[in-house]
């Protein structure tokens, strides 16, 4: 059936077509095919169900430069005995891409590429000729150039889809939307008013490394009218234009009038540039990203704020150029940002171990930012598994101790009383743990420890809270309530004060440098300190000092006292401490400014030592600190003792004929 | 034979209360000292026992105190005669001579006890010195080491807790010395057990001299 209505369809056009004038020009093999095609209705749908038209006006077509063509030069697959036949295209697109190759039979690759722009696109395939020169009616490209303006000229072919992949790898598009450009407050420019070393006979081939190259070439353009001089009349965008290229605030073809940005929310105003990837260098070289993240500071804490109320300097009139000698300098300063609201918190921070540390120049120590973050500045969080992650994420060592506690379990388990990091060690003003009196924070869950301790850690007759407390003092929680190694640590203090002595304290008594002071203290430098050599040092500074050393029975491993574990696993057992044969360490503590304190391998026999009566005057263990030498005394004075009666037995047996003889001689 | 009643009822409860205490008080020192090397019962039962003693012998020491005073014997029995110090030398020289020599060739005591004169010189000072001072201090150190926390104005008083410890355990030696001297020279009465008889009848026997 489809075969009959085709062959009619011929048929009928055969007859029609010779009603129709045509002129002479056209060849003869044309007008054999213009009898069907020059019929406008004439169309295909195709596969994919767009219509094809296939009518060719042969008037158009004979004034173009292919007038005087045959049909079949194009399209020489197509020959009066074979067509029509019944082809199936898929779309539009497929038949442009198919007939496209049927141009380079007369124009070969070669004279295509004589125009370098021109053979960049004949080499990339994105477009095909007949996207931009037509099919039919393909005017003489000269007349076109002349006629046609410069943004026609080269919208033509960058209103396509072009882009261009760089040697980094970055892809640049190359399309225009010239409705932006419109819009735009360049929107009367011609194309060649920016880009002036384009016209419509040269189009000069640029060779990027990257878009970052890209970018400083293309900023280059807008400077041509935009001068350094008029840049400089506002400081901070002139100091923007020497970090970011123009293109990456305003656009490359859509460039707004400053102004509108200013109308914006304040916050908008800002945005629009910082929610671009810019960066700001620092004096060191280093770079820091000062771009802004809308939603980071939509789901932050500060989510009310302007951006104004923190970056007090800055307003949509104001944008003074800073100078930071690093991104840690930064950082510090931003800290009194924060201190315009946070006052309590900063000020705790101040007396911090991190901020002594930050100040020192550790580049791991925390300030605000390091926390906090930027903008992303959350909620405090009720979920005290993530509070704690925060601190672990440097303190990985604490963390991994803290995992197997009674504390940990409690958290997991979601108890609303389970301690985190910060319970015990403050979120802000955290303090070496030497001084941070971390016992109080454990009291401060366990209100009633002194009275649950006092129930069997008491002396007859009286059970009194003070017993418990000695023990609170002398020995720490951890010491007891985790099963692990145990130290005696004794730190050199002020002896009137009990306040710590620092190593920058003894190295000026001593009149040494700082480094030097372990030496002084372990004169033989053999990593032990003797009882003989704490004796010659506390000699020293005694006098110089009035020091003391104070001690305690604490955890040997800092970390372990994050172990805690359940009361039925704690000591109970007195004679675990209250042993001279103990398997604690001994070490010397000496503290240090915003550091974690010295600590020094000793000789436990330090403790027992005759020495220890002047130098640890107030460190005393029962059967633990005993003085050895007096073991000795101790037994002397038994043998003495027994001696007596039995000397003067002796001497009574031996002179018991004497009295025999006096009594007889009565 | 002569009976001197010499140890009144109160002096005789007080001395073996005193008596008994000491030795246990020593013995568990000793445990709670050497807790590695004696084994005569756990740290902890000997820390109860020496507490619980302690204060019952610091009771003890004030019904001493407390009888001499009231009794108004205190004076007499302990304090030597320091207005007749040549005296009272002599006298002490003679009695160590007694001890030391006498007693061995068969001499008679030169001191005859009496209620108003009990001690010879050298117990005379002895004891002046024990419960006078050395005991007291004991009880002290005792109560700063028994709870450091609760005595620590004491502690500090008498140069901080190691003081406390040095003196409470030198003291200890020193009873444990004393003890057993004073056991012996307590059957150096005209009888081995003459002496320890008295402690418990309140009589001691004296020969009469001819």
């Amino acid at each position: 059936m489809r075969a009959i209505i085709i062959v009619g369809l011929v048929i009928i056009c055969f007859l029609v077509s010779y009603l129709l004038p045509l002129k002479e020009a056209v060849s003869d093999d044309t007008k054999s095919c213009l009898r069907c095609h020059g019929i406008s209705t004439l169309k295909k749908t195709t596969e994919k169900g767009d219509s094809i038209s296939l009518f060719v006006d042969g008037k158009k077509f004979e004034k173009s430069v292919h007038g005087a063509m045959d049909c079949s030069s194009c399209h020489p697959n197509i020959t009066m005995k074979n067509h029509p036949i019944p082809k199936k295209i898929y779309s539009k697109m497929d038949y442009t891409k198919e007939s496209s190759p049927n141009c380079l039979n007369c124009h070969p690759k070669d004279t295509l590429m004589k125009n370098k722009a021109h053979g960049e696109l004949v080499k990339s395939g994105q477009i095909y000729c007949s996207q931009c020169h037509g099919s039919h009616y393909i005017g003489s490209i000269k007349d076109w150039k002349n006629k046609v303006s410069f943004n026609e000229y080269c919208m033509s072919c960058h209103k396509f889809d072009l882009s261009k992949t760089l040697p980094s790898k970055e892809k640049v598009s190359l399309m225009v939307n010239e409705e932006e450009i419109k819009k735009s407050v360049h929107g009367k420019f011609q194309c060649i008013v920016c880009h002036d070393d384009f016209s419509k006979v040269k189009h000069p081939i640029y060779n990027f490394k990257d878009k970052r190259q890209y970018r400083a070439e293309m900023t280059r353009i807008c400077t041509k009218c935009h001068t350094d001089e008029m840049l400089r009349k506002n400081p901070a965008h002139y100091a923007l234009t020497k970090t970011a290229s123009c293109i990456e605030c305003h656009g490359a073809h859509g460039v707004k009038s400053a102004k509108v940005v200013k109308a914006l929310p304040e916050n908008q105003y800002c945005l629009s540039c910082h929610s671009r990837p810019l960066t700001m260098k620092m004096q060191n070289g280093e770079s820091l990203s000062v771009q802004v993240k809308e939603n980071e500071i939509l789901n932050s804490a500060h989510k009310k704020l302007k951006c104004t109320e923190c970056h007090k300097e800055f307003s949509p009139t104001q944008h003074p150029v800073r100078n930071f000698a690093s991104i840690n300098d930064y950082r510090a300063k931003a800290k009194d940002i924060c201190n315009n609201c946070h006052q309590d918190a900063v000020k705790k921070y101040d007396i911090s171990i991190h901020a002594e540390a930050y100040k020192k120049g550790n580049p791991q120590s925390p300030e605000c930012i390091k926390c906090h973050d930027y903008h992303k500045v959350t909620y405090i969080s009720k979920d005290k598994q993530a509070g704690s992650e925060l601190c672990i994420s440097c303190h990985t060592e604490s963390g991994k101790a803290f995992k197997g506690s009674v504390h940990q379990q409690a958290v997991l388990q979601g108890k609303q009383n389970a301690p985190n990091c910060v319970s015990c060690h403050n979120s802000h003003d955290v303090l070496p743990t030497n001084i941070a009196k971390l016992e109080d924070s454990c009291i401060k869950c366990h209100k009633d420890s002194k009275v649950t301790h006092s129930k069997w850690l008491w002396n007859p007759p009286i059970r009194l809270t003070s017993f418990v407390d000695i023990h609170f003092k002398s020995a720490s929680c951890a010491s007891c309530h985790t099963n692990t190694d145990k130290a005696v640590f004794l730190t050199l203090v002020e002896k009137s004060k009990g306040k710590p002595i620092k190593e920058e304290d003894i190295a000026k008594y001593l009149n040494v440098d700082v480094k030097e002071v372990r030496n002084k203290i372990d004169q033989n430098k053999d990593g032990k300190v003797q009882q003989e050599e704490l004796w010659q040092f506390m000699n020293l500074m005694k006098d110089r000092a009035k020091a003391t050393l104070s001690g305690r029975i604490d955890v040997l491993n800092a970390n372990d006292a994050h172990k805690i574990e359940s009361k039925d696993k704690a000591i109970k057992d007195c004679a675990f401490c209250h042993n001279p044969n103990s398997s604690f360490k001994a070490k010397i503590e000496i503290n240090k400014e915003g550091a974690k304190p010295v600590k020094l391998e000793t000789d436990g026999k330090v403790l027992n030592s005759a020495y220890a009566i002047p130098n640890i005057s107030d460190f005393y263990v029962l059967s633990l600190t005993k003085i050895k030498v007096l073991d000795i005394l101790f037994i002397l004075a038994l043998l003495g003792g027994i001696a007596v009666p039995i000397g003067h037995i002796t001497l009574r047996i031996l002179t018991a004929p004497i009295r025999r003889k006096r009594r007889e001689g009565k | 034979m002569k009976k001197i009643y010499l140890h009144p009822l109160p002096v005789r409860i007080w001395h073996w209360i005193n008596a008994l205490g000491f030795i246990i008080l020593i013995l568990t020192g000793a445990q709670i000292r050497f807790v590695d090397s004696m084994g005569l019962m756990s740290f902890e039962t000997a820390v109860q026992i020496h507490s619980w003693l302690g204060f019952i012998l610091l009771i003890n020491y004030f019904i001493w105190l407390l009888y001499y005073v009231l009794s108004g014997k205190l004076f007499r029995i302990y304090i030597p005669p320091f207005w007749r110090p040549v005296e009272f030398i002599k006298k002490s020289i003679k009695q160590a001579k007694y001890y030391g020599y006498g007693i061995l060739i068969g001499d008679k005591n030169p001191h005859h006890p009496s209620p108003e004169n009990k001690f010879n010189p050298m117990q005379q000072i002895s004891y002046l010195m024990i419960m006078g001072v050395l005991i007291p201090l004991q009880i002290i150190t005792g109560l700063i080491l028994w709870d450091p926390q609760l005595f620590s104005s004491l502690s500090s008083l008498i140069g901080g807790i190691q003081i406390a410890s040095l003196i409470h355990t030198v003291l200890w030696i020193f009873f444990s010395a004393f003890i057993i001297v004073h056991f012996y020279l307590a059957t150096l009465g005209h009888t081995p057990m003459a002496h320890i008889k008295a402690m418990f009848t309140g009589y001691e026997e004296e020969h009469e001299e001819h």
